[in-house]
């Protein structure tokens, strides 16, 4: 199969940090942190340890008709704004985004849990018959997993390929990967690629129970999560959106649209067993894989985005598999110390960072790394941030379900 | 329950529920206001909330060819006069 050239021609995201560019490449420079305490949910919240959470705390100026909001829950809301961000920066000619040529991936970790846990509300207090007309004809729409993926595709009459990943932590670097090849192997031309998660304290719940859970910072939340810390204590939970516009590079190049990189290669796998435990066999092979796919050598990396939620095990394991096929040479930066872990959107919002470092030729230094935990020292860790040309970037995401997944990009010259 | 009652809780219904404000009695809501399946069943909610009443799966079957105001009205018309008529008188 003839394999052809993928480019990103767009990129936007909402994030604890700040939303578009501008801002985030701004709490980047300055070293702000976007995590909050933990808002009550006069539901569980009074349960949970961790009192932390990676919060998008402004507000943002959505213009959607109603006729597209009746199917959205805050999640759509999230996925269609970055959405309509790449299409309008990208500025593809209105008869291509309805052709067929354009798709969407996108995911959720599950959908829009605000809206879920209203159905759930009146399942088990519904008292009668009539109590259950409280669930609307529409609540399906608004909390299903691949709600954001359709709901963009509906708002801009997208009627190209619909994937819709849905593996927690890799969702949206799946959607990405994914996309990428879709691109690459001529199944279609672009394909507007990312993840979304909303405000959600379940999510807090579940890691919180699994003692993952940052909780030693909740007087202080800007103090964590601490990647690659010593005194790193967990992940904290957050919420945002992130997205990326792929074409392919000839047809991006004719139309004379702004190419921000390439896509060079990308490598999922699963690690075939333990669905909680991070896996130095599995991570290690991706890593490998994608290097591979994109016909590179590890040396010409500059750049690692590394996944590093800050948990005890997940930093260390991650360090020593970056550490064995990267070398110590590459710059390593956790962007989650400036947010949190958006779940489902971390790949993508990750990859926009990374886009904007590449653009403005910094590096971020990962924020409250401190002391290094000697475990994770065998990589290139960046603690000031410094002046530095990227030109080639690895974006590394692993998730429960011991999927893992690495994406190449590269800066065109 | 006159006509204009019903007139005045449909018009109500569309702007709170729709956001559609005094729609035009004739025209077809879809092409006019881009009222969908969605909104239909929606509705379908909504007249059973301003009836007291659930509507049998028959009598929502009824409501797919509905496309105006007029048919929106003449429909809750009809069931609202069944649900006046005694059991007996309606075998």
């Amino acid at each position: 199969m003839r394999e052809r050239r993928v480019v990103i021609t767009a990129c936007s995201a909402i994030s604890p940090i700040g939303y578009g560019k501008e801002q985030i490449v701004e709490s980047l420079v300055k070293g702000v942190s976007g995590v909050k305490t933990l808002r009550e949910d006069d539901l569980i919240s009074p349960f949970i340890h961790s009192r932390v959470y990676g919060t998008v705390s402004y507000p943002i100026a959505y213009d959607f008709s109603r006729q597209h909001r009746k199917t959205m829950g805050p999640v759509a809301y999230y996925a269609c704004q970055v959405a309509k961000d790449v299409l309008e920066q990208a500025g593809l000619p209105p008869e291509f985004v309805t052709g067929g040529r354009l798709g969407v991936a996108f995911g959720s970790i599950h959908g829009s849990p605000t809206v879920q846990r209203d159905i759930y509300r009146i399942f088990f207090e519904a008292k009668d018959k009539a109590s259950f007309q409280g669930i609307g004809a529409v609540d399906y729409l608004k909390s299903m997993v691949h709600t954001t993926t359709v709901n963009i595709s509906k708002m801009f009459g997208i009627t190209g390929r619909i994937i819709s990943s849905g593996t927690a932590c890799t969702t949206s670097s799946q959607s990405i990967g994914y996309g990428y090849e879709a691109v690459k192997y001529g199944l279609q031309d672009a394909m507007i690629c990312g993840g979304a998660d909303e405000y959600d304290t379940i999510t807090v719940a579940v890691f919180d129970n699994l003692l993952a859970c940052s909780t030693a910072f909740n007087d202080q939340p800007q103090q964590t999560p601490r990647p690659f810390d010593k005194a790193r204590d967990g992940l904290v939970v957050a919420e945002g959106a992130g997205a990326v516009m792929l074409e392919e590079y000839e047809f991006a190049k004719k139309r004379g649209a702004t190419i921000l990189a390439e896509v060079i290669g990308f490598a999922c796998n699963s690690n075939g067993g333990d669905l909680i435990l991070p896996n130095l066999a599995g991570i290690t092979k991706t890593l490998q894989l994608s290097l591979e796919n994109a016909g590179i050598n590890a040396q010409e990396i500059d750049l690692v985005s590394a996944h590093a939620t800050a948990t005890k095990m997940g930093d260390i394991i991650e360090a020593q598999a970056a550490g064995a096929v990267f070398g110590p040479e590459p710059y390593v930066v956790a962007l989650k110390s400036y947010m949190g872990h958006t779940m489902a959107a971390c790949g993508a919002i990750e990859t926009v960072l990374t886009l904007y470092m590449m653009q403005e030729g910094f590096i971020a230094p990962t924020l409250n790394l401190e002391d290094i935990d000697e475990r994770c020292a065998m990589i290139h860790h960046v603690q000031k941030l410094i002046e530095h040309p990227v030109k080639t970037a690895a974006i590394q995401n692993f998730a429960f379900g011991g999927v893992n997944t690495s994406l190449l990009i590269r800066k065109l010259t | 329950m006159t006509r204009q009652d019903i007139e005045r809780e449909v018009r109500d219904i569309f702007l709170r529920a729709f956001e559609i404000e005094n729609p035009e009695m004739d025209v077809n809501l879809r092409e006019a206001y881009g009222f969908d399946s969605i909104d239909a069943i929606e509705l379908l909610l909504e007249i059973e909330k301003f009836l007291g009443s659930e509507l049998t799966q028959e009598e929502k079957k009824q409501a797919m060819d509905i496309r105006t105001m007029k048919q929106i009205i003449d429909y809750i018309e009809m069931l609202a006069a069944k649900r006046k008529t005694p059991p007996e008188k309606n075998k």
